[in-house]
C-alpha cells in the first residue's frame, strides 16, 4: 500500500493543477515541459543501454512533420496525426539504428548528432512538402462535444495541459514496465558488460534496435504535440540545440530512474528556467542554465532525483570492503 | 562410437602475419572432459575466442551437434547451450552478485518478453523461483553469504567463482573454462576442482584451458597439447606428460 500513495497523490495534484491556475503563460510552461519530459524518457532509456543519442530532437521533427504534412493534407484528426508521427519517427528510428547501432559508443553519438542536423537541412530545402524556413502551421485540436461539455482547444490551454498529461502518463507507463520487466534487465546487462551479455545469449542489436525505435515513436509523439501546440512547424522548430537540451536534462533530472528523473529534470529545467529567464532575467538563459547545470553536476551527480537519498543520508549497503583487485581487460 | 559433439577443422586464426592458431583439428565426445594446455601464446584463448564466436572471420569449420556454428554471433553460440567462462574479470560489475546470477537465465526463461512487460502472474512466478534458483546456484561456489554485493567489490577469487556459477545459470551442454584456476587462492583451487568434476559427472562436456598443468592432469582423462597454434599432441596425461615434443616445448621449462 505505502508504494501506492505517492504516485497517486501526485497524479492527483498533477490532474488539479489548472484548479490551482489557469494562466496561459504558466500552464504552456509546464506542458512544453511535459513534451520535453517525453523526449528525456527516450533519451534515458536509450542511454541506459550505455549509448548516447545525441539526435533525439530529430525524432521529434519528423513527428512533428509527420503529423503536421497529414492533418494539413489529408484532413486527418490531429488524434491520428500523433499516431502517424509516432510510427514515422519510429520507422525512422528503426532503419537508422539497423545501421548506426553497430557503430556504438562515440561513433554512435556522433552519427545521430550529424542525423539531426540532415533532417534540418532536408526538411529546410525540400520546399515542395516542408515550404522550408515559412514553415508548416498545423492547427489546434477541433473542438470536442461530448453531450453538454465543450472542449475547446483554442479558447483554454487547459484541454492542452490534460491531453500532455495522458501522453506523459503512457509514455511513463511504458517506459517504466520495460524497465521492471525482463527487458530492463538485458538493457542494464548490455549497458553493463556488452561482451559478457552477448555470450550469455542476448542479441544486442536486436534490443537496442527495439528501445531506439520505441524512444523514437514516443518522441516523436511530442514532437507531433508540441506542433499542435504552438501551431507552428518549421526547420529550427527542433534543432541541435535542442537534442542537447534533452541531453542536459536528462543528466539534471538523474538517470539512474527512466520516468521521475527525466520528468523531473523537464520541469526544473524547460519550466522553470523557462519562467526565470522570462518573468526575471529576460536574455540569460543560457548563463542560468549552465549554472543549474554546474551546480547539480558538481553536488548531485546522480542528478535531482538523488536528492532524497542526499537528504536522507541512507548509508550504502555493502557487505563487503572494496578490495584490490588486478584488472584484466582484453583476452 | 557416436557422433563428437564439438568437430574442428582445420581451424586457422591470423592476425597479420601472425599465425594464432594452425590448421586445428579436434573432436570431442558427449560428456568428455578436455583439457587444453600449452605455453602463453600458443593459441589457446583463440581456440575458445573461435568457439565462442568472438572472432567470426577465420578459416575452416566448427560443427557442434552435427551443424556448422562457424561464422555464427556469440549469442546464436550461447543459445545453442555453449557456455564460457573468461580468463580475464567479466562480470556484471555494478549488478549484485544474485543479479549476475539472474541475468545469466536470460536464455532458459519460459516466459516470453510480453508476459515480462505486462507483469504476468506466469512471469511472477517465475521470477522467484529464478531467485531461488540463483541463491542454489552460489551455494556450491561459496558465494550465497555476498549475494547481495556489489560484483565489482569482489575478491579476485571469488569473482573467478561467481563467473563459474554464471555460465552454470545458462545450463550449458558444453561448458568452456579459460584458466578458471588462474590467480586463485589453494583453497578456492579445491572448490573449483570438484566443481569442475561434478559438473563433469553431471554429463557436461567441458573444455579446460589450464595454465596449472598439475590440475589439469588431476582432472582430464584427456589432454591436448598447443604450441605456436600447432596442436602437437592429444592423449591421456600419460601419453602426453611423456611426449618429448611437450615436454620441450612446455612442461621441460615450466616444471624445471
Amino acid at each position: 500500500m505505502k508504494k501506492v500513495i505517492p504516485p497517486v497523490v501526485g497524479l492527483i495534484l498533477v490532474l488539479c493543477f489548472p484548479l490551482i491556475t489557469t494562466d496561459p503563460f504558466i500552464l504552456s510552461l509546464v506542458i512544453e515541459a511535459g513534451v520535453w519530459a517525453i523526449a528525456v524518457m527516450g533519451f534515458v532509456a536509450i542511454l541506459r543501454t550505455g549509448e548516447f543519442s545525441l539526435g533525439q530532437a530529430a525524432f521529434m521533427a519528423i513527428g512533428g512533420y509527420a503529423s503536421a504534412l497529414v492533418t494539413i493534407n489529408l484532413g486527418i484528426p490531429f488524434w491520428f496525426g500523433l499516431v502517424v508521427a509516432g510510427i514515422a519517427a519510429a520507422l525512422v528510428a528503426l532503419a537508422l539504428g539497423v545501421v548506426v547501432l553497430r557503430l556504438g559508443g562515440i561513433y554512435f553519438a556522433i552519427v545521430t548528432l550529424v542525423f539531426g542536423e540532415i533532417v534540418r537541412i532536408v526538411a529546410s530545402n525540400w520546399q515542395s512538402l516542408t515550404r522550408g524556413a515559412t514553415g508548416l502551421t498545423p492547427s489546434a485540436p477541433s473542438t470536442i462535444h461530448i453531450g453538454n461539455i465543450t472542449i475547446d482547444f483554442i479558447a483554454s490551454k487547459v484541454p492542452f495541459y490534460y491531453v500532455m498529461v495522458v501522453l506523459v502518463l503512457i509514455a511513463a507507463v511504458v517506459f517504466w514496465r520495460a524497465d521492471r520487466s525482463r527487458l530492463g534487465r538485458i538493457f542494464r546487462s548490455i549497458a553493463s558488460n556488452e561482451l559478457l551479455a552477448e555470450h550469455m545469449g542476448i542479441h544486442l542489436m536486436k534490443y537496442k534496435v527495439i528501445i531506439f525505435a520505441i524512444a523514437g515513436f514516443f518522441t516523436g509523439i511530442a514532437g507531433a504535440f508540441f506542433c499542435h501546440f504552438t501551431l507552428f512547424m518549421g526547420p529550427t522548430t527542433f534543432d541541435v540545440w535542442d537534442s542537447i537540451m534533452i541531453l542536459i536534462m536528462g543528466i539534471v533530472g538523474g538517470t539512474s530512474s527512466v520516468v521521475l528523473g527525466p520528468i523531473i529534470g523537464a520541469l526544473v529545467l524547460s519550466a522553470g528556467g523557462g519562467y526565470l529567464t522570462s518573468a526575471l532575467m529576460v536574455g540569460m538563459k543560457p548563463l542560468i542554465y549552465g549554472i543549474i547545470v554546474i551546480v547539480v553536476v558538481v553536488l548531485l551527480p546522480g542528478g535531482l532525483v538523488d536528492l532524497g537519498r542526499y537528504i536522507s543520508r541512507a548509508p550504502r549497503i555493502s557487505s563487503m570492503p572494496a578490495v584490490r583487485r588486478h584488472k584484466k581487460r582484453g583476452d | 562410437m557416436a557422433m563428437p559433439i564439438l568437430e574442428l577443422r582445420k581451424l586457422t586464426k591470423r592476425f597479420g602475419n601472425l599465425i594464432a592458431l594452425r590448421e586445428f583439428d579436434l573432436d570431442i565426445n558427449q560428456g568428455e572432459l578436455i583439457g587444453v594446455i600449452g605455453p602463453n601464446g600458443s593459441g589457446k584463448t583463440t581456440l575458445f575466442n573461435l568457439i565462442s564466436g568472438y572472432y567470426r572471420r577465420f578459416e575452416g569449420e566448427i560443427i557442434y551437434r552435427g551443424k556448422r556454428i562457424s561464422g555464427l554471433r556469440s549469442d546464436q553460440i550461447a543459445r545453442k547451450g555453449i557456455a564460457r567462462v573468461f580468463q580475464s574479470y567479466v562480470l556484471y560489475e555494478d549488478a549484485t552478485v544474485l543479479e549476475n546470477i539472474t541475468r545469466c537465465f536470460y536464455l532458459i526463461c519460459k516466459t516470453n518478453s510480453w508476459q515480462s512487460f505486462f507483469n504476468t502472474s506466469r512471469y511472477c512466478k517465475e521470477e522467484v523461483t529464478q531467485r531461488a534458483e540463483a541463491e542454489e546456484l552460489l551455494q556450491p561456489v561459496g558465494l550465497a553469504e555476498f549475494r547481495d554485493s556489489l560484483a565489482g567489490k569482489l575478491p579476485y577469487g571469488y569473482c573467478r567463482l561467481l563467473a563459474l556459477a554464471m555460465a552454470l545459470a545458462t545450463n550449458p551442454t558444453l561448458l568452456l573454462l579459460d584458466e578458471p584456476m588462474a590467480g586463485i587462492s589453494h583453497e578456492e583451487k579445491g572448490l573449483v576442482i570438484n566443481l569442475i568434476k561434478k559438473l563433469g559427472d553431471q554429463g557436461i562436456t567441458i573444455m579446460l584451458v589450464e595454465h596449472d598443468v598439475k590440475a589439469v592432469v588431476d582432472i582430464c582423462p584427456r589432454l591436448v597439447v598447443l604450441d605456436f597454434g600447432r596442436k602437437i599432441a592429444d592423449g591421456s596425461p600419460e601419453e602426453v606428460t611423456t611426449d618429448r615434443k611437450v615436454i620441450e616445448a612446455y612442461l621441460g621449462v615450466e616444471e624445471g
